[in-house]
């Protein structure tokens, strides 16, 4: 059941720490969004030496993401997260007028003051999610109903997450506070926003996306599901498993590390089933990567949910 | 010897980048490891907020000061060095306390700075906050010299080096106009008359609330007096970094994306002339050694189908681990064709079930120091 629930938010924050395959999974869960009707949004959030190449941008065949959103697969709309824009949306709807905010952002005083601040890039980045959370078609309809963020690595994560919180506590009222407030109405409300955190089946990976999982939930984040990436396969049945025992040699052998590993992830996904209630999605090991490993994904994602 | 064996016996600190997942921190530690067994006082120094180093060496997170590794745990897991392992986890609440009391004299101002909420909130970021602090840290376990040697662990991003630069940034917008702005006023109304301060003080209290603009303007009051001290260490951290007893090292693994980043890093290194002092390759089955494949000659005299199709699937395990090797032999002649052709590169076979506790530090250390493992990237094509 966990991709009926993760379809149903508006705002899915994918997260995991490198490697483990979060982009595939954020391009995955776009690509079943689409196919299950929804107005779909992939992001991922900018960072100034990222923009010669993207993850995420190569899974649907380009080399970045636009800077507004623009169609990158049917059905998929795609940009990215950029700090400038959002402050400029946000100085724009306080100023009630855009060319006075892009004027403002102008003066290199104040694209310092933006820069070097901690937590003003998270700022940026929230309201520009915030914006694109708010877009709606001349019918009134959201224009996006699901957005995936693919996050960055842990504590970049948690730092976004935690922004509201903690800038809450400084900036009380007025209209940093006003927007704050509104994004944690979308991301910590579980109808409508979400966190999917992505691990492999390893004993230090699984640890790492434990502490995810607490800090995520310390930043009030509901967490929709598990992902276990790259699970090997076993093939064995357990009468195969005897006779295999027969079969090895004492000495090195080809196949030997790949049966360790079997054990290891067997050993792993249970250990994250004791240790949470948070539903875990065992997906099996692609032999393709990149774009194709997301195809791979989606069609696993839903024949699993027998969609 | 080896120029990483080199490094860790002359060098004074040693800053260890890479991708996120390709085991920096494992590898930083055990560089640690690998010093005290050479006889230094080393401290390794992770800005990285994950728990794992700590967990390893036996430290406990959120200590004051350095931790030292005790004696004894040392020799349980088979390690005898002559020097000192000491781990820290960057904590950017205690460094800016720490510098806030050494730099403002006068108790009172020290308590005021400590109780406005923006100072208090503020330390706590894990946002930028690290990137800040991480110099202040450095500079101040260099200078002191309680060490001969310090290792940095840098966060897991692809903007890992912008700690380098993040306090620049910071010193260009105390020295600017905005910051001027913020402060209150004064008499004389310093470069800017009363008309424009008031106009920006209306434009900030709309934008930030009149509550929160009168902490910032106590705030930057407080806190611009210890700032120009502050940016000077930077300032001064930035060079010292770029003198030969420093030596950056590029952490990577035989995956795609991760060589990608090792590439970026390299070239931003080399940008920012700092000292590259080499490459290591984690988790690479390139020199895995021959072995048999799995075939009949297995089975008993009298085989049951169950052998017969338990020897099946092992052949398809069997296949896909020597594909994996293939793989990253392919990986690693990429790399090495993608890099200068006498930077020496280190390779790191895979730890099943990877490292985590100081035994595996021990092992990992003294197969980082031996030369066998040490190429030049020109070999390795």
């Amino acid at each position: 059941m966990m991709l009926p629930t993760i379809l149903d938010r508006r705002i899915v924050l994918v997260s995991g720490k490198g490697g483990v395959g979060r982009t595939t999974v954020s391009a995955a869960l776009a690509r079943a969004a689409a196919a299950a009707g929804k107005r779909v949004l992939v992001t991922e959030i900018e960072e100034p030496a990222i923009q010669s190449q993207s993850t995420l941008a190569r899974m649907f065949g380009r080399e970045t993401l636009p800077v507004r959103p623009a169609l990158v697969a049917p059905g998929i709309h795609g940009c990215m997260l950029a700090t400038e824009r959002g402050t400029e949306q946000f100085l724009g709807d306080v100023f009630r007028v855009q060319a006075l905010a892009r004027l403002a952002l102008r003066n290199a005083a104040l694209r310092r003051l933006l820069h070097a601040g901690p937590s003003f890039h998270e700022m940026g980045v929230f309201y520009q999610l915030l914006h694109l959370v708010r877009l709606e078609t001349p019918d009134g309809r959201p224009r996006f109903d699901f957005i995936v963020v693919d996050m960055p690595a842990t504590g970049h994560t948690l730092a976004l997450t935690g922004l509201p919180e903690i800038l809450l506590r400084l900036v009380r009222r007025g209209p940093i506070a006003a927007a704050l407030r509104e994004g944690q109405g979308w991301l910590n409300n579980p109808r409508t926003g979400c966190a999917v955190v992505v691990t492999i089946p390893e004993p230090l990976p699984v640890t790492e996306a434990l502490e995810l999982v607490e800090g995520l939930q310390a930043t009030q984040m509901h967490i929709c599901g598990l992902v276990v990436n790259k699970v090997p396969v076993d093939p064995f049945s357990d009468e195969e498993r005897g006779a295999l025992a027969e079969l090895l040699p004492a000495g090195p052998l080809y196949g030997k590390e790949e049966l360790e590993r079997m054990e290891r992830a067997a050993h792993s996904l249970q250990r994250l089933r004791a240790s949470t209630r948070i539903p875990v999605l065992a997906v099996p090991l692609f032999a393709v990567d990149g774009s194709a490993a997301a195809e791979a994904l989606t069609a696993f994602l839903k024949a699993e949910e027998g969609l | 010897m080896s120029r990483l064996s080199e490094h860790i016996h002359e060098k004074r600190i040693v800053i260890c980048c890479g991708a996120g997942g390709v085991g920096k921190t494992t590898t930083s530690a055990a560089l640690a490891v690998a010093a005290a067994q050479d006889g230094r006082r080393v401290l390794v120094l992770t800005i990285d907020p994950s728990k794992r180093l700590a967990e390893a060496l036996g430290v406990s997170a959120n200590t004051p000061d350095p931790v030292r590794v005790r004696a004894d745990r040392e020799a349980e897991a088979g390690i005898h060095s002559p020097g000192t392992l000491s781990a820290w986890m960057l904590d950017p609440k205690l460094v800016s306390d720490t510098t806030v009391r050494r730099l403002v004299k006068d108790p009172a101002k020290v308590r005021d700075l400590m109780a406005n909420p923006i100072y208090q909130q503020v330390t706590q970021m894990i946002a930028g906050m690290q990137e800040y602090t991480a110099m202040e840290a450095l500079h101040g376990f260099v200078e002191r010299g309680d060490y001969d040697l310090v290792i940095l662990d840098t966060p897991p991003a692809r903007n890992a080096l912008n700690f380098l630069d993040a306090p620049r940034r910071l010193g260009e917008f105390m020295d600017g106009r905005i910051f001027q702005m913020l402060l209150p006023d004064r008499e004389g109304g310093g470069a800017f008359g009363g008309t424009t301060r008031r106009m920006a003080g209306k434009v900030l209290a709309g934008v930030f609330g009149d509550e929160f603009y009168a902490d910032m303007q106590v705030f930057f009051a407080a806190f611009g007096s210890i700032f120009a001290q502050l940016n000077g260490n930077a300032q001064k951290m930035r060079l010292r970094l770029q003198r030969d007893d420093v030596v950056f090292l590029l952490v990577t693994s035989p995956v795609r994306t991760a060589l990608d980043d090792a590439l970026y890093f390299e070239d931003r290194i080399r940008e920012l002339e700092l000292p590259l002092g080499g490459l290591i390759l984690n988790r690479s089955r390139h020199l895995a050694e021959e072995r048999p494949m799995p075939d009949s000659s297995l089975l008993p005299a009298r085989p049951t189908e169950l052998h017969r199709s338990a020897l099946r699937h092992l052949v398809v395990l069997a296949e896909r681990e020597r594909q994996h090797e293939t793989e990253h032999r392919e990986l690693l002649s990429t790399l090495a064709q993608n890099v200068p052709k006498d930077i020496e590169v280190l390779t790191v076979p895979e730890v099943p079930g990877g490292i985590d506790d100081l035994r595996g530090l021990g092992e990992l250390a003294r197969w980082l120091l031996d030369e066998r493992h040490a190429h030049r990237s020109a070999e390795l094509g």
